[in-house]
């Protein structure tokens, strides 16, 4: 099967998100990912489908001693009318992003939120834009010139990594649009982009970054940045 | 047993479309369901605001509705807020339902996921924050065919897919049993294990992606 995305987040982590069990934070991640890979989204229609049937085929709650009063809640229900809007409203035109006298389109899932707030911050040839969302992780739209390494860091927590345009190279290989990352505590590595293109990621992180090696680790006042 | 004394057999006597396709409610039919009727009764209530229909939805889905919400918050006050939630956005919903997209138990799974979705995130006082909208998209992504699944029919033999096999899901492994080994077809299969052919077809396709996805590591 061909498909332009070649990293992909794994079974598990797409089933909790179907489900709704998944942290709401690293489920946006998710989700953009999913809108950007047409493998991911037959595989979450197909778990989806798997949820309903178990839904369809669960036992009853034997509940003998408190009985809901089903027919009252149904009486209420009907009692409303049907919703006579109109067909779905997330069919708007796509939603971009801009940076300096950059343009670019992100996907459905974070269209809400990038138009909820777009300030950058600057540091060299990185910039940050921290989205309002997230609890316990920090989510943020991140652009790196080309041609940029991001020193060699440790994730003090866990680092998802969602490409949105460009690329992005790290020692275990290359990542592009609609390719996910995931990074643990236990991973290090040094992202760098392409020579001759920028790149622009989502980037959730669960705690901020640690730099590791000489001089860079005098950016560790500065993780906030990052974080 | 639950809403048993509504004349749903009448009511539907009075629809356009054909009243002989509907099974009326009873003791049975808690595990004896006809492939489609959840399909046709949302039908019914998308078109006629049928409320014989909404009955038997309502019975058949909002004691399961339940049970899911105990498991997932072990709070039958919750458990009943989400059931109420989403049986009224199937009453008041129904005409977005599109049977071509699948089937009406995962459609009414994902009103009840994303309710509870948003209860959750409302008791944080996140309102402003991520939304089952921003996750779950509501509509249609473009088609794409379904390749992929039949050039695996060889390389399921192999050997080097046989360890793997043993380890999937039973339910998957099941249906991938009887479609692969035993050559039956999915209406088949769906008839056998009374299941609805959607959810044969999913449990092949997902089977299929674990077995590449453990082949093929290129997953996170």
């Amino acid at each position: 099967m061909t498909h332009a995305v070649k990293h992909h987040p794994g079974i598990p982590l797409l089933e909790q998100y179907v489900e709704g069990t998944l942290e709401a934070d690293v489920a946006l991640a998710v989700a953009a990912h999913i809108d950007l890979c047409p493998h991911c989204q037959q595989l979450c229609q197909d778990l989806a489908v798997e949820q309903g049937t178990q839904l369809q085929l669960m036992e009853p709650m034997d509940t003998n001693t408190s009985e809901p009063d089903w027919q009252a809640m149904m009486d209420s229900i009907i009692a409303e009318s049907p919703d006579t809007a109109e067909l779905p409203k997330q069919h708007k035109g796509p939603v971009t992003v801009h940076w300096k006298d950059k343009t670019f389109q992100v996907p459905r899932a974070l269209a809400r939120l990038v138009e909820q707030q777009t300030k950058w911050t600057q540091l060299g040839s990185i910039a940050n834009n921290k989205l309002p969302a997230g609890d316990k992780r920090h989510v943020s739209l991140l652009y790196i010139d080309k041609d940029t390494a991001i020193p060699q860091h440790t994730h003090l927590g866990i680092e998802i990594t969602l490409v949105l345009s460009g690329a992005i190279v790290d020692e275990q290989g290359q990542y592009g649009v609609g390719d996910i990352l995931i990074n643990t505590p236990d991973d290090t590595h040094t992202p760098r982009t392409l020579p001759d293109q920028d790149c622009l990621c989502l980037s959730v992180l669960s705690a901020p970054l640690k730099f590791n090696k000489g001089f860079t680790r005098l950016l560790n006042p500065l993780q906030h940045f990052f974080y | 047993m639950l809403l048993n004394s509504q004349p749903i057999q009448g009511h539907y006597g009075s629809s356009k479309l054909k009243s002989d396709t509907i099974q009326p409610m009873n003791d049975e039919s808690t595990t004896n369901t006809r492939t489609g009727q959840w399909e046709d009764a949302l039908s019914y209530v998308a078109v006629n605001q049928d409320k014989a229909a909404y009955a038997e939805l309502f019975s058949y889905f909002a004691p399961r509705l339940k049970a899911f919400g105990m498991k997932m918050f072990g709070n039958e006050q919750q458990a009943l807020e989400m059931v109420q939630d989403t049986m009224l956005n199937v009453w008041r919903k129904a005409r977005l339902f599109d049977p071509t997209r699948g089937c009406a138990s995962t459609w009414i799974f994902t009103i009840a996921r994303n309710v509870r979705f948003d209860m959750l995130r409302k008791k944080q006082s996140r309102k402003d924050d991520i939304s089952a909208d921003d996750l779950w998209y509501d509509g249609n992504y473009p088609e794409q065919e379904d390749s992929g699944s039949h050039n695996w029919d060889t390389l399921l033999m192999a050997e080097k897919v046989a360890p793997h096999f043993a380890r999937l899901p039973e339910a998957q492994r099941q249906v991938m049993t009887k479609v692969y080994l035993e050559e039956k077809s999915h209406q088949e299969v769906s008839d056998e294990l009374a299941i609805p052919l959607g959810t044969v077809k999913s449990r092949i396709r997902l089977a299929l992606d674990r077995l590449r996805e453990a082949l093929d590591d290129t997953r996170s």
